[in-house]
Formats: C-alpha cells, sequence, structure tokens
C-alpha cells in the first residue's frame, strides 16, 4: 500500500460513511493499527485511505509549566494528551496518522466545513502529517449522503479554506488567553486566602452570559408587583357564555374601574358592531441550529446541548445535514423533489409529500440567516436502517415536518371581534378560526391550533349581560431564562458560536453560577460576577465580547490578521490582570465568603418545624463523624430538634415541604436510585395512618 | 458598613447593592400603589409582602422596614 490519497476524516462514524460512499464496490476494507480504525477504498483503480481524527486532537498550552501563576501569554499548539491525562488514547491515534501519512502521494481534508472542523484538520495536517496543511486539498459537503460525498470528492475545493481555519486558531487562541488567565486569577486568589483549591473559571463568552443572568435575576428579585384591573362581562348568547372585555385594557385606579364596572350590572347587551379580519400567517423559515434547539426544548423540553448531541448523531447517520449551521436557506441545488419521493416510502409522510409532489413548483419559504458553509438543516431523504432511540426520532421527525411544512402554503385564519355596547360602554368578545390550513398540516403536531368559535351572531342582536366584574391583576415580573431563551439571546446578542453557546451554560451549571431548568444565579455568581465587574468590566462586557467575534469575522474574511486580534486582547488584559493582582486579598476574601455561604446554603434544609426560628442544617457528628440534620437554633440553646439521615449518597433539600405533613424533606441519591425523605416520624405515609 | 439585612459589604447607605435596590424600587411603586388603592404607606407594605409575585430581596426589606416602623424610613428617604 503505497502512493494512495490520506482522506482526515472528523470522526470514525464520518470516516466509515467517506470510505463507503467513495468504494466503488461499497465494501471498503476496515483496518486498524494500534486499535486505530482506518479504512481503504478503491475508487477507478487508485487506492484511498480515510483515516478519522477523534475531534479536536490539539490543543493550546502555556509555554511556561506550572499553574500557580498569571498573566500567561505564551502558548504553543501541542498534542492532547499533553494537557489532557484521559486523553491517553490520542497519543496512539496520532502516531497511526504520522504513519499512514508518511506513504501518502496525496492528503485530503474532510472534516466538517466549519471554523473546529478547519482547525481540526488543520493541526493534524501541519503537526500529525508533516506540514502538509498547504499541499491538502479539502473537500466540502453538507450531508454525509453517497451522492454528495462523491461530489466533493471528484470536486474538491484546491486548498484548505485558510481565512476559516485562521479564525479558528484566533478563536481558540483568544478564549484561551482569556480563561486561563482570569480563572487562575480567580481561583489563586481564593486559595491564597482558604488555602483550599477550588476551580473557579470565567471566560471571555462566559463573562458576559453571566451578565445577563445577573441582571435578569436582580431584576426579579427586587421586584415590586403594581396592581391594575381589566373589566370583563359575561355574555350569554344561544344558551353559552362568553367573555367580553372592555374596550380600554388596563386601569390603574381601582374605584374609577370599579365604576365602570357597576354602572353594566343588570343591563342587557346589544351587539353593535362584527369585524372580520382575514390574514396569511406565512409557513416557518427552516431550521437553523438555535431554532432547532429552541423548539426542541419547547416540545421535548431537551436541553440545547441534547439537541446538538442528538442532531449530531442524525448527521453522522447521514439522515440530516450538517446541523451547525445559522443559515435559514435551502439553495435550489438541494434536490427537494428526490428528497420528498424517498420520505414518502414511510407511510407516515406518504401523504404529505404526495401533496406537496403535486405542485408545480417546490419553494422554500426561507428566513434571512445565511451561513456561508452551510445551507439550513433539512433531512437527506435517506430512511433509518433500524427503528431510532426515541429521543433522536424525535429530533429527526421534528426535522422532516419541519422541511414538509416550508414547503406548504401559508395558513389562512380569520380573526373576529363582535364589540357589544352595554349602557353606552363598548366591549368586545374575540373569536378566531383557521380557513384553510395550509402548512400547518405538515407540522401538525408541532403546531397548535388554537380555535375560539363564536356563535352566529348579527348587528343589533340582544344579549344577556349575566355578570361585570373587576379582575385585578399584577404587573409580573421578567420570566426567568432557561437554557433555550439564554441561548437565543446569546445568538441575538452575538456573543458565542452555534457550536459553544450550550457548553458555555453548561459550564456556568458545572461551575455552581447558576441552577436549576428555570435559571437562578446562585450567591457564588454573583460574587464572581461583582469581582469581575469591579476589577475587569471588559471582560464581562457584551460589547467588547461582539467587538471581538466581529474582528473574528475579518479574519475570516482575510481583513485583519490573526497576529493582529492577540496583540489586541493581550493589551487589555495585562493592566486588568495587574489590578486584579493588587487586590488578589480582598477578592480572596470576598469570593471565599461567596464559598462559605454557598456550602452552608447546600446544608440547609428548610425552617426547623418544632421552633419555627432555627433552620434545618445537615451536621457530622465530632465524636462519631456520622451526619445528621441538626436545628442550627440548638447553639443557642433553643431546639434539640435532630433526624438521623442516611450515611452515604448526597443529601440535598428539595425546596420543598413534604405534601402530607408539610415538614421540610430531602432528596436522597444513592448510586442510580434517589428518593424524597420527610423527617416528621409522625407523618402520616411512615405511620400508616394516612386516610385513603 | 454592613447590610443591615444580610451583612454584607454596603458601600453606600444601610443596605447592600442588592438591598439598596430593591428599596430604591419600594419607594419608587409606591406613589404607583397610593394612586391605584388609595393606601398608607403601612398598607402596601403589607400587601406587597403578602404578594407571591413580590421579589426575594424586596420581601427582606419590607420585613426590615416593617421591624423598624415605616415612619423613620419615609423620613430616610
Amino acid at each position: 500500500m503505497d502512493n494512495y490519497t490520506l482522506i482526515i476524516a472528523e470522526k470514525p462514524d464520518a470516516a466509515e460513511k467517506i470510505a463507503l460512499a467513495l468504494d466503488n464496490t461499497e465494501m471498503p476494507r476496515k483496518l486498524s493499527e494500534k486499535g486505530v480504525p482506518y479504512y481503504v477504498a478503491k475508487r477507478h483503480g487508485k487506492e484511498i485511505v480515510v483515516v478519522p481524527a477523534l475531534g479536536h486532537m490539539y490543543t493550546i498550552a502555556a509555554e511556561r509549566k506550572g499553574r500557580n501563576h498569571y498573566p500567561v501569554f505564551s502558548f504553543k499548539w501541542v498534542p492532547r494528551y499533553i494537557t489532557d491525562r484521559k486523553a491517553t488514547g490520542i497519543r496512539s491515534w496520532l502516531q497511526t496518522i504520522t504513519t499512514l501519512a508518511k506513504k501518502a502521494e496525496t492528503f485530503v481534508d474532510a472534516c466538517d466545513f466549519d471554523v473546529e472542523g478547519c482547525v481540526i484538520g488543520y493541526c493534524i495536517l501541519k503537526y500529525a502529517c508533516g506540514a502538509k496543511e498547504h499541499e491538502s486539498k479539502r473537500m466540502k459537503f453538507s450531508t454525509l449522503t453517497r451522492q454528495e460525498l462523491e461530489k466533493a470528492y471528484a470536486e474538491p475545493l484546491p486548498q484548505l479554506d485558510f481565512g476559516l481555519t485562521e479564525a479558528g486558531l484566533a478563536r481558540h487562541e483568544i478564549d484561551w488567553l482569556y480563561g486561563i488567565n482570569l480563572s487562575r486569577a480567580l481561583t489563586i486568589a481564593t486559595r491564597k486566602r482558604s488555602k483550599r483549591y477550588v476551580t473557579l473559571s470565567t471566560g471571555r463568552v462566559q463573562g458576559p452570559t453571566l451578565r445577563f443572568l445577573v441582571a435578569r435575576e436582580e431584576a426579579i428579585r427586587s421586584f415590586v408587583p403594581i396592581p391594575y384591573w381589566k373589566i370583563r362581562a359575561q355574555i350569554e348568547t344561544d344558551g353559552r357564555v362568553f367573555e367580553a372585555r372592555y374596550v380600554k385594557e388596563r386601569f390603574e385606579n381601582k374605584k374609577e374601574a370599579e365604576t365602570i364596572a357597576n354602572s353594566c350590572e343588570d343591563k342587557r347587551g346589544e351587539i353593535e358592531e362584527i369585524a372580520l379580519r382575514e390574514f396569511k400567517h406565512p409557513p416557518p423559515f427552516p431550521f437553523d441550529l438555535g431554532t432547532l434547539q429552541s423548539e426542541a426544548y419547547n416540545l421535548f423540553s431537551f436541553l440545547p446541548g441534547r439537541t446538538l448531541n442528538l442532531a449530531q448523531q442524525l448527521y453522522l447517520d447521514a439522515l440530516i445535514s450538517y446541523p451547525r449551521t445559522d443559515s435559514q436557506k435551502l439553495p435550489s441545488t438541494i434536490d427537494y423533489a428526490s428528497i420528498l419521493k424517498n420520505l414518502g416510502k414511510a407511510k407516515e409522510y406518504y401523504d404529505l409529500t404526495s401533496e406537496l409532489l403535486l405542485k408545480k413548483t417546490l419553494k422554500p419559504n426561507e428566513g434571512y440567516k445565511e451561513d456561508l458553509a452551510h445551507p439550513a438543516i433539512y433531512p437527506t431523504g435517506n430512511l433509518p436502517g433500524r427503528t431510532l432511540e426515541s429521543s433522536k426520532r424525535k429530533v429527526w421527525d421534528l426535522v422532516v415536518r419541519r422541511f414538509l411544512a416550508v414547503f406548504g402554503e401559508p395558513t389562512t385564519k380569520q380573526n373576529m371581534k363582535v364589540y357589544v355596547k352595554i349602557n353606552g360602554l363598548r366591549f368586545y368578545v374575540s373569536g378566531r378560526r383557521i380557513l384553510t390550513q395550509g402548512w400547518m398540516r405538515y407540522y401538525e403536531p408541532y403546531v397548535k391550533i388554537d380555535e375560539v368559535l363564536l356563535p352566529p351572531t348579527r348587528k343589533g342582536q340582544i344579549v344577556n349581560v349575566k355578570e361585570t366584574h373587576l379582575e385585578e391583576v399584577f404587573k409580573e415580573p421578567p420570566s426567568r431564562y432557561n437554557p433555550s431563551s439564554l441561548l437565543k439571546d446569546m445568538e441575538e446578542v452575538g456573543i458565542g458560536t452555534k457550536a459553544t453557546r450550550a457548553s458555555i451554560i453548561q459550564t456556568l451549571y458545572e461551575r455552581r453560577y447558576i441552577e436549576g431548568k428555570k435559571i437562578t444565579v446562585t450567591n457564588l455568581g454573583f460574587e464572581v460576577f461583582d469581582v469581575l465587574e469591579k476589577h475587569c468590566p471588559q471582560v464581562v462586557s457584551t460589547a467588547l465580547t461582539r467587538k471581538l467575534e466581529e474582528k473574528m469575522d475579518r479574519i475570516r474574511e482575510n481583513k485583519e490578521k490573526r497576529q493582529n486580534a492577540l496583540t489586541d486582547v493581550i493589551g487589555m488584559l495585562q493592566p486588568s490582570l495587574a489590578a486584579f493582582k493588587e487586590d488578589e486579598e480582598a477578592i480572596g476574601e470576598q469570593l471565599n465568603d461567596a464559598l462559605e455561604r454557598s456550602k452552608l446554603e447546600e446544608r440547609i434544609i428548610g425552617t426547623c418545624p418544632v421552633c419555627k426560628i432555627g433552620k434545618l442544617v445537615v451536621n457530622y457528628s465530632r465524636k462519631t463523624g456520622k451526619r445528621f440534620v441538626g436545628c442550627t437554633s440548638y447553639f443557642k440553646g433553643l431546639c434539640k430538634t435532630c433526624f438521623p439521615l442516611p450515611q452515604r449518597g448526597t443529601v440535598r433539600s428539595t425546596g420543598k415541604n413534604c405534601h402530607r405533613c408539610g415538614w421540610p424533606t430531602t432528596k436522597v441519591y444513592m448510586k442510580r436510585h434517589q428518593w424524597i425523605l420527610c423527617f416528621n416520624p409522625e407523618c402520616p405515609s411512615k405511620t400508616g395512618n394516612e386516610k385513603s | 458598613m454592613k447590610c443591615a439585612i444580610c451583612h454584607r459589604k454596603s458601600h453606600v447607605g444601610k443596605y447592600c447593592r442588592s438591598h439598596e435596590k430593591a428599596c430604591e424600587n419600594i419607594f419608587r411603586s409606591y406613589e404607583q400603589w397610593r394612586k391605584a388603592l388609595e393606601i398608607s404607606w403601612k398598607e402596601y407594605l403589607s400587601q406587597i409582602a403578602n404578594n407571591p409575585l413580590t421579589g426575594e430581596w424586596t420581601k427582606e426589606v419590607v420585613q426590615h422596614l416593617l421591624k423598624n416602623g415605616e415612619e423613620a424610613n419615609v423620613k430616610d428617604h
């Protein structure tokens, strides 16, 4: 085996798909060296070797060793096993690639065509293949289907996309500079004070994301509800009762609202006007990653990271196109009709696809967002070979139905407003109905059709007013972020990338800066933000992060040099870190206090149900070392309440009281088991006294 | 100086930054409540203390204001 073409794929699954597509017999040989699989395919008499990478195999490391110093501004790219102790397999993997590269004649980079894929391919070609980055060709594809892979191999780009690669390298290096320096500054300041090691981190995108969350949390926690009133009338016609609203939506003075409501009591109403309005609701746009993540969260409660993983698996199964895309466009080069025909082979889509195929032209309703590298997410037309795992199936079905819906006709809706005069005052009843279903038919399980049908009425008709009443309403606080809405806001403001946003949110959870599906900022999150805002305000500034994103876009377009961007970042970090070092002691104290408080908060189960003053806290006996729950009023000599706890597993407060006896409860996590524990020995659930 | 409620550092006045913000909101919103319901300051405080939509920090400040006598606080602000 000599003088072959070496193709670098991003992942083993992708390598297999590429080899299968390029081998003339569709039966490439699977070989392995040092446990690393690779494929040998024969195409038109020539040999092709396809070797997979394992995602990022190279990373950045500081030139100077040791973790106890900052600032760190000099770095180098190294194999990942050098910085990550767990990545031991990478060494043999890279050795195999190097061996295969020695006998290769030509090189082709077939990693995903995006920023990360470009960096993965570039580093392997440069460091593992012996500086072949300028000789290599580039395969560009958006699906792992045979047709597209064959085309991408036959018509490769003559060289790597160096603009995209430089932008990717710059992103990695800038993020590393931010992350390593600021995280070390936080961690070292904390450790100097407490002599204990605690990982605290922040980063270029993490800081501004925390800012969003802190601002929202502050607005919620310091919220004062303001009352206002609405006037409603119960109107009876044809034996059915409808709620009519007064034309003025809100009253800020109760007396004024009461006077109007009282004047309508015991009166009859007359239908004064019937207003009909027809409008068209256009089909949705094709999915980009953000909207797919948001839709999957709303429909299935999948966290954005999970949706991305599932979509990635579906891409590797060649069922959908490349998911890390910002595009809402489906170019006409995609053969819509053949995809629909193939999808129609599944009986659940047969009727829908047949209808669409009857249309003279298939034109998708595209959005405004574009991505130079990939189109919007669409199904390839391939059907799953085996039954898909339930959550994967859900995401695939969602992508398929969305694809069908974008070709649908607009839905026609009719809004109806019936105006009723009661004692000279105008009220209205609203109704709506769907005249033609249009695209909703294709997207039906995922779109709510909420019709409110009103009975036939005519102008001048007299109706009974059963009652009028005031509804007291309070202005509500802003809603809490959830991972999906946070991701959407990050996207709107332009911080992070489609590939990194979900993992940044995950890091905030792991660092315990935030908690819960409806996100709450913890005390630690507040303190870290406070420290950063005080000492390095630029780090949490959305504007600066966005500016850097713009700079990276310019690098991508070859309008800016990577080195300039790095120099700017170092210039910004240097004074911030110097100021941070000066205040290290005070910062350490502030962060330690926050850590102590958050530790104590984690131990609190709830208010003591016996003395009703102290808090029940998880404690450890000095004599036996065993853990138990005791009241904090014990130390004041006020309450001796205590209860035993299971000695193994993790105990956390549920934040809720027992629904049977009202005492605080905890959740015990032991390996795979978890259960709710109520402390009350007299709880009806334990004594069997509960009435069935 | 320490916050009268949570004992964290306070830079201005008797509350920390968080409780100060809640306190400002309480005083600012009273005018709207008074126009809406014509209620006294004390009634207003107990109404918002019992409202489930009221923020956590706001409730803590309300408790503190009620405990320490609302008249003095009105004058302070």
